[in-house]
């Protein structure tokens, strides 16, 4: 064989492999590139499995009802002086930061409280709404919450209660978020930053619009 | 003006020092808290604390007369899950400094003596290890105040 017919056989060969890599890359390799998020951006979005709690919407807070919409969820309890406060004031700023973004592509917020015993929906609707007139408040008995919160990893537990009655409630603090098909898709923990989280939520937007 | 004495006062009392007779021993400052939602009584309280002279110091305790019960507390942070435990004492260093902040120290404000809303002043005195006593205003807000 000449040499140039051999030189010839060797670039077809480079070629068509590279060819081959570049159709693997483009098939399955998605064509945009995760975003660098502070927040915890799931590897995969997890489906959340079915839930039934009540919520100050009137509606009943189940899987079905985080669907067609973004949804984040934070998890406390209404006699929280520190961490619950402080979250639901910031994801107040942080839709706040989110002013221009069409409704559609807003999240609703969800304060699940853990503490069924103290925190029924008449009260949980005035913590709200205190915060922000569109957070919904949710809850519901203990085993129904660990039907959300366990697939969640989001954690909870009661002190004992002191001689007035009183007790803690140690609780997760990040607050998850949820596509508009019910899956967690991302985590954000403490300390928020409502500027970060608005942009990251906003890359994460994007990624999920340009990759499903 | 009227309007801005209480601010006025509110922040010469946020930062005048513990009256000792050798001088001040402790300053205060980025004092607030916060008004709590409908429903719960309940307040959180944030401040700093600077220790002025060089020997640490420790805060033993935080009275108000328009709480029947006042107690540090910490916010501890253990895999993710927020947990809270009271705190006798805080120590503060030499020429340091202590920040009792959100997810932090917090002084915790039991059952009030009337509605409070974001405005309202709250009387707080602090006493020290060394015997010295802190009196601070702190206003009632929603938000933090800005650093």
């Amino acid at each position: 064989m000449k040499s140039k017919t051999l030189l010839a056989y060797a670039g077809l060969c480079i070629l068509a492999i590279a060819g081959g890599l570049l159709a693997g890359y483009l098939t399955f390799h998605p064509r945009h590139p995760r975003p660098v998020t502070e927040a915890v951006l799931l590897h995969e979005a997890k489906p959340l499995p079915e839930f039934t709690l009540s919520d100050t919407a009137g509606q009943g807070f189940t899987r079905a009802a985080l669907l067609g919409h973004w949804s984040l969820l934070y998890f406390g309890y209404t006699h929280c002086p520190d961490a619950c406060p402080t979250t639901l004031s910031e994801l107040d700023h942080m839709q706040g930061q989110l002013r221009g973004v069409p409704a559609a592509d807003k999240p609703a917020v969800y304060f699940i409280s853990v503490d069924p015993q103290r925190d029924d929906l008449a009260l949980l609707r005035n913590y709200a709404l205190y915060f922000n007139p569109a957070f919904i408040g949710a809850t519901g008995n203990v085993e129904s919450l660990k039907a959300l919160t366990a697939p969640l990893g989001v954690d909870f537990s009661y002190d004992p209660a002191d001689r007035k009655g009183d007790y803690g409630v140690n609780h997760s603090t990040f607050v998850v978020l949820v596509d508009p098909e019910a899956r967690e898709v991302a985590l954000f923990t403490p300390p928020l930053q409502p500027k970060r989280m608005a942009a990251d939520y906003l890359a994460i937007l994007k990624y999920y619009g340009e990759n499903t | 003006m009227p309007r801005r004495l209480p601010v006025l006062l509110l922040l010469l009392a946020a930062f005048v020092p513990a009256a000792r007779g050798e001088g001040p021993s402790v300053r205060a400052g980025h004092v607030w808290i916060r008004q709590a939602p409908p429903g719960v009584s309940v307040l959180a309280g944030y401040f700093s604390i600077e220790n002025l002279t060089d020997k640490p110091l420790t805060l033993t305790s935080v009275k108000s007369p328009d709480f029947g019960t006042v107690e540090m507390h910490e916010s501890v942070s253990q895999g993710g899950t927020e947990s809270m435990r009271q705190v006798g004492e805080v120590d503060i260093p030499a020429l340091g400094s202590v920040e009792f902040k959100p997810g932090g120290y917090h002084v915790m404000l039991m059952q009030p003596k009337k509605n409070l809303f974001a405005g309202d002043m709250v009387s707080l005195t602090l006493a020290f290890s060394d015997g010295s006593e802190l009196a601070i205003l702190a206003p009632v807000r929603r938000d933090p105040p800005q650093r």
